[in-house]
């Protein structure tokens, strides 16, 4: 058991996602590439300031953190959502705009297979979005 | 395949951190000091980090002696590289207030790295500053002076004169040796306050000091292609392409360093 670990959760999870081995899901940062997405960082960045419909939402301020398995066939699953204040403690976020994020996450179709010397490993990888006043400011990590 | 895992864990880059000397608990006490044997089982802690075995012997040392920074700073690494920043401040925060000279430095350059939370760098960095008179060091990732890292925030929260004065005045102290990136962000600051000699002179700096970095040369192409210099751009925007497909680009296995350049950025450039 690892800090961070997702167990599946039928309530929430989709039941047809897998994972290769379950006891052994690495971190993004294993691989040592940093983000391993089509495009890079650049990429992650445009999707999402491209696809996120701003307007009307609630001017909230903090940190929607949405952390996932991207699994050895490079298919996303078991997302679970932080949302947290400027001061670091927990906060709600409306819920469309967390919602949006959520969904955009889950519909990103760039990020690579973790491959270490010719072998696939699933690997957990996190998403923190930087709100300021409901727009979007900074993408992490 | 634990074992294999453990190989893999050993092959990954990983933060490196330094180890407090337990011995400094005997000094005027015994091996029998809770304090020594609570920094014994934090800095033999197993079982790879985040894992439940060494996160459970923080726990232990934390409950032989609640005064151990180390253990509270070690166990809230894991949370921090996986995105928990809840839990990784509330653990951060008790290691900064049981040793506020070893620790301000680490949660400034993590708030910088990992949180883009610009002003709270800037008030960890400045109060550290504030309470010692020798030099505040450097960042985890040795990438800068933490006087570098806070030119950085100011630059992020939009005071960019502040942010170049602070470089410049790190790299006149004596005994400061620039690092590898100090003048490509220098450049890079007084090309967007459009400073462009001083610039052009920045980034020929960095290349002197590193010349296998493709962001200095795209950079640099960039100042002759405002120049009009043609022919000069694009040998620098060509540079930098071979050298990023060659892998000589700024990468840190945990984040986006400022100022990184995109292949796709240079490739825009290419194509005019």
């Amino acid at each position: 058991m690892q800090v961070g670990d997702i167990y599946f959760n039928s309530k929430i999870d989709d039941p047809d996602f897998k994972v290769c081995d379950d006891n052994n899901v690495l971190q993004y940062y294993n691989f040592g590439n940093g983000i391993q997405y089509e495009g890079e960082k650049l990429a992650i960045n445009k999707y999402f300031i491209g696809e996120l419909k701003s307007k009307g939402l609630k001017k909230d301020t903090g940190y929607i953190t949405i952390r996932f398995i991207v699994n050895c066939e490079g298919r996303l699953g078991r997302f679970r959502v932080q949302e947290m204040g400027n001061d670091f403690n927990e906060k709600e976020f409306s819920s469309d705009l967390k919602n949006q994020l959520l969904n955009l996450t889950k519909g990103m179709s760039g990020w690579m297979v973790g491959e270490h010397q010719g072998k696939s490993y699933d690997y957990y990888q996190y998403l923190t979005f930087k709100v300021e006043g409901g727009s979007l400011v900074e993408i992490m990590p | 395949m634990r074992y294999l895992l453990i190989i893999l864990m050993l092959s990954f880059p990983t933060l490196t951190f330094s180890q407090p000397n337990c011995n400094f608990y005997k000094i005027d006490s015994t091996e029998n000091d809770p304090c020594y044997q609570a920094c014994l089982l934090a800095t033999e802690a197993e079982g790879g980090q985040g894992s439940r075995k060494s996160q459970g012997l923080f726990d232990k040392a934390i409950e032989l002696c609640p005064s151990l920074d180390y253990a509270y700073y070690e166990k809230s690494v894991p949370y921090l590289k996986r995105g928990d920043l809840i839990t990784w401040k509330k653990l951060i925060d008790k290691a900064v207030a049981l040793n506020p000279t070893g620790r301000l430095g680490y949660r400034g350059w993590c708030r910088y790295q990992f949180v883009k939370d610009y002003k709270g760098a800037i008030q960890d960095i400045e109060k550290l500053d504030s309470l010692v008179k020798y030099d505040i060091g450097y960042s985890q990732n040795g990438d800068y002076h933490l006087n570098i890292v806070k030119a950085l925030c100011y630059k992020a929260i939009g005071q960019k004169e502040k942010a170049i004065s602070i470089i410049e005045n790190q790299l006149q102290q004596d005994n400061y040796s620039p690092l590898p990136y100090d003048f490509l962000h220098l450049g890079v600051l007084k090309m967007e306050m459009g400073y462009t000699d001083e610039a052009l002179k920045d980034l020929q700096k960095s290349i002197q000091l590193n010349s296998y970095l493709a962001d200095s040369y795209y950079y640099l192409g960039l100042i002759y292609k405002k120049a009009g210099q043609y022919k000069s751009f694009k040998e620098n925007m060509e540079k930098a392409k071979a050298l990023y497909l060659k892998g000589y680009k700024r990468l840190d296995s945990y984040t986006e360093p400022l100022d990184k350049v995109y292949l796709a950025d240079i490739q825009a450039e290419l194509n005019g």
